[in-house]
This record gives C-alpha cells, structure tokens and sequence, in this order.
C-alpha cells in the first residue's frame, strides 16, 4: 500500500506534473521568427483581417429602409383612399419607431462584434450626419408649421431623396458595393427633378410621387442589402 | 543595417501589432481566435505591448460580459511602421 502511494506520488509530482508544466511554459515562450516568417506573419494577419461585409454590418440601414418603405406605402394608402392631408402625420412613425430601433440594434451589435474597423467608424459617421441633418430639419419644419407654413414639410421630402441618396452613395463606396452607389445615384437624381418640377410649377401628386419614393428606397437599401447578402453566402463579400 | 524592434520580433506580438495596425480596435476574443494563441500566452504578450505604449487595453463590460479592449497607440503605430522598414532592409525589398 504504502508502494502504491509511493509510486503515485512519483508518478503525478515526478513524472506527470514537470511534463504539464513544461507544456504550459512552452506556449508561454514566444518564438522569435526569422525576417520572412516576420513578413508571413504581418500578411496573413492582415489578409485575416480583411473586412468582409457581412448581412450583421447593413442590419441598421435595412432596418431604416423598411420602416421608411413600410410607413410610405401605409401613408399612401390613407391618403388616396381617406383624402385628408391629416394622414401626413403618419411620417412621425418613421422617428418614432426607428430611433428606439436603432439604438436596440447598434446595443446588440456591440455585445457581438469583436473588432472594429475603419469601415464601421465611416459608416456610422456617415449615417450620423444623415440622421442628425433629418433630425435637425424636422425640428426646423415643427417651427415652420406653428407659424403657419405646413408647406415647409416638402423640404423633407427633398432631404428623403437628396441627403439619404448622399449616403447611401457614400456608404457604398466604403463597402465597395457598386448597388448602394446606384441606388445613392438615383435618389439624389430623382431628388433634384422633383426639385425642377416644383420649380417649374409641377404638382408633386401623391400618386406617382409615394412610388417614386418607395423605388428609390428599395433600390437604395434593400436591394444592395440582397446582394450582399447573396455575396456574402457565396463568400465574395 | 537597422536592429529590429525585440519587442516586435516574437511571432504572437508582431501577429497582435499586425491585427491591430489594420482595425481601430480588437477585443482579446478575437485575437485568441485569429492568432490562436492561448489564453494565458495572449494575455501576457499583450501586457508586454501594454507596458511598451504600444497598445491601450481597456477593460469594460457589454452587458453582463467583460470585454477587454485592445487599440494601437501612435508610439505603436510608429515602432510598426519602423519595425517593417528594418524588415524590408533585412530582406533587401
């Protein structure tokens, strides 16, 4: 009995415990590389690093496009069918649930993302900008209709096409998503014929303004959102 | 011929500078996962970054989970950027 103990003893402290240790001290000893494997490593690192877009990174500004298609076609509907300008104020739910929105999935996204790149500090710039100039020109717009000018809401429209046009353009560069850039493009383009067309005195009907503004949309964040999506399967992202 | 950065010139510290040189910040999750380094060997090579200026480590909580934070500073960025110019020398690129 006494043997046994012995020996157990010689086995874990003698034979067993140096050789785990020894494992452990050997990953805690770092390898001096030569200067190629030096230049092999910084490489691959920076090859493993390489941004892949991923459906997690557009999940914000799909999540704005959705809501803003959605509410547009809801608006549309009321105003066709009811006939009564009220239904106007139906815009606010675009704020109203979009901002807390917002917040939930950019707190989501931080517990899961473990880097953060150039890229996303841009693109929240980007978006920043855009969201606070809508902001802004809302409240610009509540002034103007307690002075009596409800025509001042058209300038959210302009901002709807032109600004978020801007940025979706610019979020497609950064992503080197040529779908973003056409659909930015188109936006801004759209924007400023209606421009002309108010102008030169031509009334933006309901009618075929709301599609308009639904197309430009789709094509602004939900259609890129598809293909990266679709590209990201596939592993070309 | 200019002498390489020793802190630099360990295979799991060059890998950690190189991750951190081309995003703004990494948390320890994901540089384990990229370097697949150990646990332990990662936090020490990173306390030795840590204790050069070459990186910040900034411990916070995400919810109920800890994350720690790693980002270059511009003393890191610097020792990188002079690290490779010794390397290329070396190399003769």
């Amino acid at each position: 009995m006494v043997y046994n103990i012995n020996w157990f003893t010689f086995a874990v402290f003698e034979q067993i415990l140096p050789v785990f240790i020894l494992q452990i001290l050997k990953k805690m000893t770092d390898k001096i590389p030569s200067p190629e494997e030096s230049m092999s490593i910084i490489s691959s690192m920076i090859q493993q690093t390489k941004h892949r877009v991923a459906p997690a990174d557009i999940r914000v500004s799909v999540m704005w496009g959705i809501i803003t298609i959605v509410t547009a076609i809801m608006v549309t509907i009321l105003l066709l069918t009811m006939r009564d300008p009220v239904y106007n104020y139906g815009w606010f739910a675009i704020p109203v649930i979009g901002i807390p929105l917002n917040i939930l999935i950019v707190r989501r996204s931080r517990t899961e993302k473990k880097v953060r790149t150039p890229i996303d500090r841009m693109s929240d710039r980007i978006w920043k900008i855009v969201g606070y100039t809508g902001l802004t020109l809302t409240a610009i717009c509540v002034i103007f209709t307690l002075c009596d000018y409800k025509q001042a809401w058209l300038a959210m429209f302009y901002y709807a096409f032109i600004v978020v046009g801007l940025g979706a353009s610019a979020q497609g560069a950064i992503l080197q998503e040529n779908s973003y850039i056409v659909g930015g493009v188109i936006s801004v383009i759209t924007g400023f014929c209606l421009i002309m067309a108010t102008l030169i005195g031509v009334p933006l009907l309901v009618y075929w303004v709301m599609p308009l503004y639904i197309a430009c949309f789709l094509l602004m964040f939900i259609v890129p959102a598809f293909i990266i999506c679709r590209k990201y399967r596939k592993g070309m992202a | 011929m200019k002498e390489l950065d020793p802190l630099l010139h360990s295979q799991l510290r060059l890998a950690v500078m190189s991750i951190l040189m081309n995003v703004d910040e990494a948390d320890f999750v994901y540089l384990k996962e990229k370097t697949e380094a150990t646990a332990g060997n990662l936090s020490v090579q990173l306390d030795k970054l840590s204790s050069a200026g070459y990186i910040t480590i900034e411990k916070g909580f995400v919810g109920k989970k800890t994350r720690t934070a790693c980002r270059v500073t511009d003393l890191g960025r610097e020792a990188f950027e002079n690290y490779v110019a010794a390397l290329r020398t070396y190399l003769n690129l």
